[in-house]
């Protein structure tokens, strides 16, 4: 059964532009805990690629790598990527309703003060250097909260999420993932991710790097800018493979157990209440039919 | 652009992220082993960064701003609460406008010599109860 | 008539809905299979499917949420009193980490009696942990 393996790549971006570097910047996570996944939170995650083959030597598993640029300090992943264009196009419409009431007023007394209002409302509209026109063009800057920021100098400003641009190095040259990015109707992921699907049939550890885009907001004259800035960050996958093994007869395949009472002879001693259940039962449990067997793993 | 600006205008809010194994979390019935904090003051002297003891460099009238990111994209994680000397910081959820992501706030009353610890509550999957940190994160003065 | 040579089985679980409430039941497993309109209880956890002696009977598990893991623990044929007995308990077990090199296939006996359901224990694995572990004594196969 193909497995979604997810690998999160998270950047601290503040600190990452100041250092031009993602080194101690980059905080790396993925889902294979279980299988033996090294240096979880931290620049130097080892993924543990856990495959398996059949009796023929044929790939038993299929196994789907998916990475997710995160940001530390940004708006959290869980809100519309395209929340920043939706929040510009509602301090549009606020302005212009504003507008409308000053036009309206029969006695502005204080006009500039009326105007300096809207002002905050509209914010600061983002251009974009050619190469990222399109993605964040028209966009407005806002902060943690999600309000429009005027005040661009003041640093109070939420960076753009992360992006990926490249999956290369090794495990990419010597065959062993075949990495790609493809579109999703999956608005967390901005519609783009990264995928890869892996040949298990090879064990080893394998190093890959990660092209990151980030962006920097420069103010260039009165026009404020999102520059891109490109970093590179490097991380490993370990490939094991064993053989699949057959659940109820320990080696190949045999007919089903289905009665567990082979012969009347032994029988009697299967009716022993068995020793195999033991773990105490969890709170909560109290549904007909369904127990917790439990504390197992903790016994070990 | 660093945060140390003290020209009297905005500065940059701390972001605390705590990054949640959400499976883990429920399998084991505790965040211990399954957390990790993060936030954006490492430049300012913060340490612990991907533990759950995260001590955050503060200074008074700094914002602090409480965020949580779940490792399985599907799943439902959100801070329920977080338990701190009021004296020093009273956080308050608040939402992003237009959505119902929610976040934690709140401004650092005062500058404090040590370390105060605190305790954050996690609502996970549709788990009844929150699970509360088993290590506490502090904010330091 | 010709019957399918392999029936299969998958159980289709929503993990984070399970160990959140502890349970298999309330929707948080659906059972499916392949073997034709003469099963009954599909997507439930009360799947009961029906086989002929010679088939090959396979088991697998599937997160709904894809990027959760889950296996197979044991699959435990029950007693007519419910319990389930250690004659069927298998090397798999126990070894956490190794849970996805099981595979859980196996042949129906030719001595199957038809119209006799026989109940199973199936447990899953859901990570690793205190709560990690969930059965059901629910699904069933039955001779046909």
């Amino acid at each position: 059964m193909a497995q979604q393996l997810a690998i999160i790549v998270l950047v601290d971006i503040g600190n990452a532009l100041e250092a031009n570097s993602l080194r101690d910047n980059v905080y790396l996570f993925d889902n294979m805990k279980l299988h033996g996944s090294d240096g979880q939170g931290t620049g130097d995650l080892v993924t543990a690629i856990h495959g398996a083959y059949w009796r023929d030597g044929s790939q038993a598993t299929e196994q789907v790598l998916n990475w997710l640029p995160y940001s530390l300090g940004s708006l959290p992943p869980t809100v519309p990527r395209g929340y920043e264009s939706e929040r510009a196009l509602q301090s549009d419409a606020r302005a212009l309703e504003e507008l409308d009431a000053l036009t309206a007023k029969p006695d502005a007394t204080d006009p500039a003060a009326d105007l300096n209002e809207i002002r905050k409302a509209v914010g600061t509209r983002v251009k974009t250097t050619r190469r990222t026109k399109g993605r964040l063009s028209g966009q407005k800057v806002i902060d943690l909260t999600g309000e429009i920021v005027t005040d661009t100098s003041a640093g109070t400003y939420s960076y753009p999420a992360p992006v990926i641009t490249d999956i290369y190095g090794q495990a990419v040259d010597e065959k062993i993932m075949y990495p790609a990015e493809y579109g999703s109707p999956d608005l967390v992921t901005d519609g783009w991710y990264w995928s890869a699907t892996v040949d298990s049939s090879r064990p080893g550890t394998y190093s890959y790097s990660m092209r990151i885009q980030l962006h920097r907001l420069v103010q260039r004259g009165s026009e404020a800018l999102w520059e891109p800035v490109n970093l590179t960050c490097e991380s490993a996958l370990r490939v094991t493979s064993e053989p699949k093994v057959n659940g109820f007869t320990g080696s190949g395949m045999g007919l089903l157990p289905l009665d567990p009472y082979p012969s009347s002879a032994q029988g009697a001693e299967y009716f022993q209440p068995g020793p195999q259940q033991p773990g105490p039962q969890q709170p909560g449990s109290q549904q007909s039919g369904v127990q917790q067997s439990g504390l197992v793993e903790e016994e070990r | 652009m660093t945060s140390e600006t003290d020209n009297g205008g905005a500065r940059r809010p701390i972001a605390i992220t705590a990054v949640v194994d959400c499976v883990g979390a429920l399998a084991t019935g505790t965040v211990h082993g399954n957390l990790y904090f993060y936030d954006t003051n490492k430049a300012g002297g913060s340490q612990g960064f991907g533990t759950e003891q995260l001590r955050t460099r503060v200074r008074s009238g700094d914002q602090v701003l409480w965020s949580v990111l779940a490792l399985e994209c599907e799943a439902y994680t959100a801070i329920d609460g977080i338990d701190i000397d009021h004296e020093l910081c009273e956080p308050e959820r608040r939402v992003y406008p237009g959505t119902d992501v929610a976040y934690w706030i709140g401004t650092v009353k005062k500058d404090i010599p040590g370390d105060t610890y605190y305790q954050v509550r996690f609502r996970l999957g549709s788990r009844d109860e929150p699970i509360v940190t088993t290590l506490s994160p502090s904010l330091v003065g | 008539m010709a019957y399918k040579p392999q029936i299969n089985i998958i159980a289709v679980v929503d993990v984070i809905g399970a160990l959140s409430g502890g349970t298999l039941h309330n929707g948080n497993l659906c059972l499916v299979d392949n073997a034709g309109e003469e099963s009954t209880g599909q997507g439930t956890a009360h799947l009961r499917t029906a086989v002929r002696p010679g088939q090959v009977v396979q088991w697998s598990a599937l997160a709904v949420d894809l990027q959760t893991p889950v296996e197979i623990r044991s699959i435990t044929f029950l007693g007519e009193d419910g319990v389930a007995t250690p004659a069927t308990r298998t090397s798999a077990e126990g070894d956490g980490d190794k849970l996805d090199l099981a595979h859980w296939a196996g042949v129906v006996p030719p001595s199957l009696p038809s119209g006799t359901p026989f109940k199973y224990r199936l447990e899953l694995q859901m990570y690793e942990g205190r709560y990690s572990v969930l059965h059901v004594d629910s699904p069933a196969l039955i001779g046909v």
